[in-house]
């Protein structure tokens, strides 16, 4: 078999995704471990390698003296081809064994859009797609985790256990757990059972769901003792002390993010009401910075890598993230590794630090206020004042830049075209800003990038529903008049892939068939735009009696069983709904940081709180600093 | 600047690595072996490399070239020792030799390189006849086609580029031994040779199928 993978490998693009023997790769002994899991990625090498989640398991799992956890990732199309012509197994990186000697496969569900290639790794492992077929038949457990799996619903029927929440706090206990079964040579379903027992893991074929007339849900129930009716996500709670990957693999081709990643903090408090991650990743947990310089020196003694970039989701928040990017340029420039920073909050202060870490300023400032007016940006939570963005560009555009990325949502809910033509006028402003700073004028350009808001599960906008496409496509053409104009670059997502986005992330477990259909009818890597094709989707919904309008366009009320109910992100429900009446008022609630608790629940169901730097719980918001 | 040539083998799961991409594999491979390498001014510095010719993605190299500029003198046991320590599996480095300063790029002084292809026995399409080769090298011209960067095909004559032409065993398909210039004057590919040899013959392969080894560069 490894003399017929070479030969394929010949026979493809980038052969470099399938061939492992990356620096820092580890290959254990297959034999001499208990259990061997795969972690599989649904989409490309270069995407996946990219994702930091699949460090922290790989270096945490191959810890383990007992287990080894080995990759595989989505097959390009010109490998699924020359795989289905020569009939050989998908197969892991390290060992190049197929995924069905594994015992256990992992999938991340990163975004709804790799749902297809989920069913199609699957089947080129000769592993039947849905869990039904696969009890008592000797294959892997199929696992899987991630964000989407905070409303696993739509791929119920094709996993054996979601773990909700970080999985470094999960996967040894699920890896613990399997070894004890199979030590008392339990069957398939009291493996089930035992699993189901942990908090944070979910195993949907222990729950059943009754639906109403109208196609909402009237009940989900789990039917079995020991089998929790809500399941709690899992939560690190010592950051500091967690496991971080210090040997991170080295990837032998390009990657999408090709540099180390240190992880300053977990979670975001800014509470914007559209976004997912702000409550599945609560509550802040910050590292302390001598650990994070520690971690950072080992990393790029054992990487090599030129770059480290401060990851979190607003790094920009961490409390000691100037003195922590002086300590780093004080230790590793000379080297001549930088320092990046991913994302970065709409203030002068974020400029101040771009302005260190990035000695030429050739590339673009990326700045998001989300919405065009004060207003629209009050509804969202989104804490962002025109005068803070007028601030930050002017500053960027004072320390050299000459090229900003706005960042914007359309479809939010309450939005009018006032607010639509309120982008236009914020892009303008800046524009002109520019125009007042920048000397050579002929670089200056103002990028508007738009895409749709897609109502999601465990968010003060879950009973929202999304605009029609008819409607973003509108919203889209009248914001592309408003923006003709030299120096301003507009760019806006398709509105089709976040129709089946919406569909899919507040979909229940009636669309198994569909997602199924879908990618009979050839739907793979949904999320490349290259590939995507809505009409293979909507042939799939309407051969399984499928309405996702019914799914993407419905307002839920409040009181409504929504499929994702039993899944819980630690935030209460009631606290969503005060956030979407006060939404809906246009009343702003402040970050729990600076020591104001709004009461979303989740430090007393979670018994865990918010941590800062140096023990602290609460500390000024930096960007009242000036 | 101290200017060394290092001589290196890239073998099994390294040979998919693309040139640029080994670029980047050196320069962290000379990051974490600690070695003192140059960068060039600018905007954005890179690693004082200098190759003699890439090798293309799916080849095989058993004796490939690569000139080095330090900021500091380095034994050349060390260099090897430490390189050797820190490289990702399948690239080796087998010799370290000085340059001196003035002394021309790789690139410029290389004319040829030597190949081994083999082909499978399941993917031959027939036994060679008789005197295949001397045949197939008696030919006054070996006309081929190639791809230019335009998309419009170009007829070349390929005879001058190639040097050696040996079958060197046929036992377990066959494998043949290629000579070919190579650099900015003439470059011949061994899948291009082999592909006219055994279009000479009246059969056809896939190239695909062909398993190249670059042994050495001249």
């Amino acid at each position: 078999m490894e003399k017929q993978l070479e030969k394929i490998l010949r026979r493809v693009q980038k052969p470099g995704r399938y061939s492992g023997g990356e620096w820092n790769m580890v290959r254990k002994d297959w034999h001499s471990m208990c259990v061997k899991m795969a972690f599989a990625f649904p989409d490309v090498y270069e995407v996946g390698m990219s994702h930091l989640g699949l460090q922290i398991l790989y270096g945490m799992v191959n810890d383990r003296e007992d287990a080894l956890l080995e990759r595989v990732f989505a097959p390009w199309p010109d490998m699924e081809e020359q795989l289905r012509k020569t009939g050989l197994p998908l197969t892991s990186l390290e060992s190049r064994r197929p995924l069905r000697d594994f015992d256990i496969i992992g999938f991340t569900l990163q975004y709804e859009l790799s749902f297809t290639n989920i069913l199609n790794m699957l089947d080129l492992a000769g592993i039947p797609l849905r869990s039904a077929d696969r009890k008592g038949g000797n294959y892997p457990l199929v696992v899987a985790g991630g964000p989407c799996s905070f409303n696993p619903e739509p791929m119920a029927d094709f996993i054996d256990v979601f773990v909700i929440g970080e999985g470094e706090d999960a996967l040894n206990d699920l890896l613990d757990a399997y070894l004890a079964s199979r030590r008392s040579s339990e069957g398939w379903e009291d493996l089930l059972l035992r699993l189901a027992g942990f908090d944070g893991i979910y195993v949907p074929v222990l729950y059943r769901v009754e639906y109403n007339d109208d196609r909402t849900i009237k009940a989900l129930t789990s039917g079995s003792e020991g089998v929790p009716a809500l399941v709690h996500k899992r939560v690190v709670t010592d950051m500091d002390a967690a496991f971080f990957p210090t040997r991170m693999v080295v990837p032998a081709i390009e990657t999408v993010h090709d540099r180390a990643m240190l992880e300053v903090q977990r979670g975001c408090t800014r509470g914007c009401r559209f976004c997912q991650a702000g409550v599945i990743y609560r509550p802040v947990r910050e590292k302390e910075p001598e650990t994070l310089l520690r971690h950072a020196g080992e990393l790029l003694g054992s990487t090599g890598w030129g770059e480290i970039s401060l990851t979190s989701l607003s790094t920009s928040d961490y409390s000691r993230v100037s003195s922590l990017i002086s300590e780093l340029i004080k230790r590793h420039g000379p080297a001549g590794v930088n320092v990046s920073l991913p994302s970065l909050r709409v203030d002068a202060f974020s400029v101040d630090l771009a302005k260190e870490v990035q000695k030429v300023r050739r590339s673009s400032l990326t700045f998001a206020p989300e919405a065009g007016t004060q207003r629209l940006r009050d509804v969202i939570n989104k804490g962002v004042t025109e005068d803070n963005l007028m601030d930050a560009v002017g500053a960027a555009f004072s320390a050299g830049w000459q090229s900003i990325k706005l960042y914007f949502m359309i479809g939010l809910p309450t939005e009018t075209d006032d607010d639509i033509r309120g982008i236009a006028n914020l892009a303008r402003r800046v524009l002109d800003k520019g125009r007042m700073l920048v000397r050579v004028k002929g670089r200056l350009k103002v990028t508007v990038s738009v895409s749709s808001f897609v109502p999601k599960s465990h968010t003060a906008f879950q009973w929202e529903p999304q605009n029609s496409m008819a409607e973003l496509k509108r919203k889209q053409l009248l914001l592309r008049d408003l923006l003709r104009s030299r120096g301003l670059v507009f760019k806006w997502h398709d509105t089709r892939s976040s129709f089946l986005e919406a569909v899919l992330s507040r979909g229940d477990r009636r669309l198994a068939g569909a997602i199924e259909a879908a990618w009979r009818n050839g739907a793979r890597f949904d999320g490349w735009s290259e590939f995507f094709d809505l009409g293979k989707w909507l042939k799939a919904f309407e051969s399984t009696g499928i309405d996702p309008e019914g799914y993407a366009y419905r307002r839920y009320q409040y009181d409504d069983v929504l499929p994702w109910d039993h899944i819980g992100a630690g935030v209460s429900k009631k606290y969503l709904v005060r956030e979407h009446r006060r939404s809906l008022e246009g009343a702003i609630t402040p970050d729990c940081r600076g020591g104001q608790c709004p009461g979303c629940g989740l430090c007393a169901t979670l018994e865990v709180k918010p941590y800062l730097a140096g023990g602290e719980t609460v500390v000024p918001i930096p960007d009242t600093i000036q | 600047m101290f200017r060394y040539r290092i001589q290196y083998s890239k073998r099994g799961s390294a040979c998919y690595i693309s040139h640029l991409d080994l670029i980047r594999a050196l320069e962290r491979a000379f990051r974490r072996a600690g070695l003192p390498i140059a960068f060039s001014e600018g905007f954005n510095p890179h690693p004082r490399f200098s190759f003699a010719a890439p090798l293309p993605v799916g080849v095989e190299g058993l004796a490939e070239v690569l000139e080095v500029e330090m900021k500091e003198p380095v034994d050349h046991q060390v260099l090897a020792e430490r390189l050797n320590g820190a490289l990702p599996p399948g690239l080796v480095v087998l010799e370290v030799a000085d340059v001196p300063d003035n002394a021309p790029s790789p690139m410029a002084v290389l004319t040829g390189a030597g190949y081994i292809v083999h082909l499978d026995e399941d993917d031959l399409p027939g036994p060679l006849p008789a005197e295949a080769v001397r045949h197939f090298l008696s030919q006054e011209k070996i006309q081929v086609t190639r791809k230019g960067k335009d998309d419009k095909e170009k007829v070349r004559d390929i005879r001058p580029g190639i040097l050696k032409l040996n079958v060197l065993s046929q036992v377990n398909g066959l494998t043949i031994q290629l000579d070919l210039k190579t650099g900015s004057t003439m470059n011949v590919r061994p899948e291009e040779a082999v592909d006219a040899f055994f279009r000479y013959t009246g059969m056809s392969i896939d190239k695909a199928d062909l398993q190249i080894i670059r042994s050495g560069l001249f």
